[in-house]
């Protein structure tokens, strides 16, 4: 007698969320199994993967981290592009830098006339990103969400304390959310929950936080794991929206990435693979050849 | 199941305070409440008592006797006190509590046969808190065989598997669940018991009860032998003495069934539905659990 491996089936799919608009817009998600078990059920669409941009020139970056992007990091619109046309990025994720309030402190309009020039000089999707203080993003990501109307982008982080400003205005102007709740099942869901009370589930994408190889990577593998074991195994419509992953900065930060060029890409990139496997569906990645080589890695995988 | 009374405890500010000037009238009404509704033990929680630790023991002791016919269960973690509190106690009283630690087997521990007490005993050893029930059991083994060396038999002994905010970890409330279930079997004869307030700390506070009164019926299913609980909260104190049938008889059919339909039901059973998907781990707790 042959002898048939049993196979999981799961009943439910994690939701599947559009990122731009037009020919080069990006579908993420999607999936009814766990990553990468192609075996088992379907995975539509393979994990996006995003280049950052800052608005600002970067500081303390090493120089090895610095060096692709030698010739644009004053221009974040030359950045944008030479990460398309150059690097081959499909996903952007302008960071608002500038807008921190215990830095430049950038008015929200500035900030999103920059945005606005980034989004109009490129034709893939774009994840735009404040700074992490509510208070501030609040007022930033309204602006940009207006001034950008329409363009579908990811804003994001809407945390637990400014969700209802941010969701509320990229609902209006037609853009996708990321929701932040730090490395907590429980808070995500709780976001979520309060979030789809008005805001429609399949534009949002989570970000449970992530930390790098050494830095706590176990614990955020464990936590992404758990939201896509509770939306497919238990079926909580809750928590099945895809998932991201932000971990470049903190990698190269590493005494590791700063020693040499090939440690700070392997780190990066073990790292972001980490996640796939965990079952993120959305990587921001700090390094071209990162990008280079997990493309290969998941791409040989099919 | 047996209920121990929760409610005189030094985290609150009335009672540390008439502790502190010795006045017996605040400690009065929560003595006689807790009594009048049907408490079967007083838990008295001083807490470490650094300061005159004999004295106000014995001084709380005594008050407490004068208004109840009640069994104490004593609660510090101070040994001083802890042996100050059973000189002074009239009826048989609960030592609250002991583990598996070094320091609970040396001091703690050898108190129960000295006073005939009965005695807590948590999982918690050494190593910490065990993570699921199979470590739970290979701690509670280990510091049963302790104790009955010590000459404290089985029935003696009040096991306290530790019970966690279900907001804090969840597999934890799951590795209570299947852990009590084999009490019988890992000790038989010994008694069970845990801190049930202690589930719902960080939810919402109109939403505590629910969490509390839900698991009760739960442990008990189960064969939980007691909890320390709220003393004032009447239907919990109610469903406990069997005189609301049908929540219970509900709680149990949302432990068997995957797919409850609830549509139908009222919406005050439709929360204690919900309320025991989460506590069974079939839902994934959230502070809003009951509003999806």
């Amino acid at each position: 007698m042959k002898y048939e491996a049993p196979l999981e089936k799961y009943p439910v799919n994690i939701r599947e969320a559009v990122l731009g608009k037009g020919e080069k817009a990006i579908k993420i998600g999607g999936e009814n199994t766990f990553p990468f078990h192609f075996f088992e059920g379907s995975l539509p669409d393979p994990p996006g993967l995003a280049l950052e941009v800052l608005d600002i020139q970067p500081e303390n970056w090493s120089h090895w981290v610095l060096e692709p992007f030698q010739d644009v990091v004053s221009d974040p619109v030359s950045w944008a592009k030479k990460c398309v046309d150059v690097f081959g990025a499909e996903i952007l994720c302008l960071r608002l830098l500038s807008t921190d309030p215990m830095g430049k402190d950038a008015s929200p309009k500035q900030a999103a006339v920059i945005a606005k020039k980034v989004a109009d000089a490129i034709d893939v999707p774009l994840i735009v990103w404040g700074t992490g203080t509510e208070e501030k993003d609040s007022r930033v990501l309204t602006e940009v969400a207006r001034l950008c109307s329409g363009k579908n982008l990811l804003l994001g982080p809407a945390l637990k304390g400014n969700y209802e400003e941010i969701a509320q205005i990229a609902l209006e102007h037609g853009h996708a959310i990321v929701a932040q709740a730090s490395m907590d099942v429980n808070l995500t869901k709780e976001l979520n929950i309060a979030l789809c009370k008005f805001f429609p589930p399949e534009k949002i994408v989570l970000d449970t936080t992530s930390s790098a190889l050494g830095y706590g990577l176990e614990y955020t593998f464990s936590i992404i794991e758990n939201v896509k074991q509770i939306g497919l195994i238990n079926r909580d419509n809750m928590m099945q929206m895809p998932i991201l992953a932000d971990f470049g900065g903190e990698c190269w930060r590493s005494k590791e990435a700063k020693e040499s060029k090939e440690q700070g890409i392997l780190w990066e990139a073990i790292t972001g693979i980490t996640f796939l496997l965990a079952g993120a569906n959305l990587l921001i990645l700090r390094h071209p050849d990162t990008l280079k080589l997990i493309k290969e890695m998941i791409s040989e995988k099919k | 199941m047996i209920l121990i009374g929760e409610d005189l405890n030094v985290m609150s500010k009335k009672i540390s305070q008439a502790i502190k000037e010795r006045n017996p009238e605040p400690i009065r009404k929560f003595v006689v409440g807790q009594t009048q509704n049907g408490m079967d033990y007083l838990d008295l929680n001083v807490g470490p008592l650094t300061k005159e630790p004999v004295e106000t023991m014995q001084w709380l002791v005594k008050t407490v006797q004068g208004f109840t016919d009640l069994p104490l269960c004593l609660d510090t973690t101070n040994p001083v006190a802890m042996e100050a509190g059973l000189k002074t106690c009239k009826k048989k009283a609960l030592i609250n509590s002991a583990s598996g630690t070094s320091e609970s087997k040396e001091k703690m521990l050898p108190l129960a046969p000295k006073y005939s007490a009965g005695i807590v005993l948590s999982v918690i050893n050494d190593a910490g808190l065990p993570s699921d029930a199979d470590e739970r059991a290979a701690s509670i083994l280990e510091s049963l065989e302790f104790a009955n060396e010590l000459g404290v038999p089985n029935e003696d002994i009040w096991i306290d598997p530790v019970l966690l905010p279900v907001g804090v970890d969840q597999r934890q409330v799951s590795a209570y669940l299947e852990f009590i279930q084999m009490i019988p079997d890992l000790a038989p004869g010994a008694k069970s018991v845990c801190g049930l307030s202690n589930l719902s700390y960080g939810a919402p506070k109109e939403l505590k009860v629910l969490l509390n009164r839900t698991f009760l019926v739960m442990i008990a299913r189960y064969g939980q032998h007691s909890a320390i609980v709220s003393g004032f909260d009447e239907e919990l104190i109610h469903i406990n003495k069997g005189e609301i049938p049908e929540i219970v008889n509900l709680i149990h059919r949302a432990m068997n069934e995957d797919d409850m339909d609830i549509s139908s039901l009222p919406q005050k059973e439709v929360e204690y539905v919900k309320t025991t998907q989460v506590l069974m781990g079939k839902t994934l707790y959230s502070h809003s659990w009951l509003e999806v």
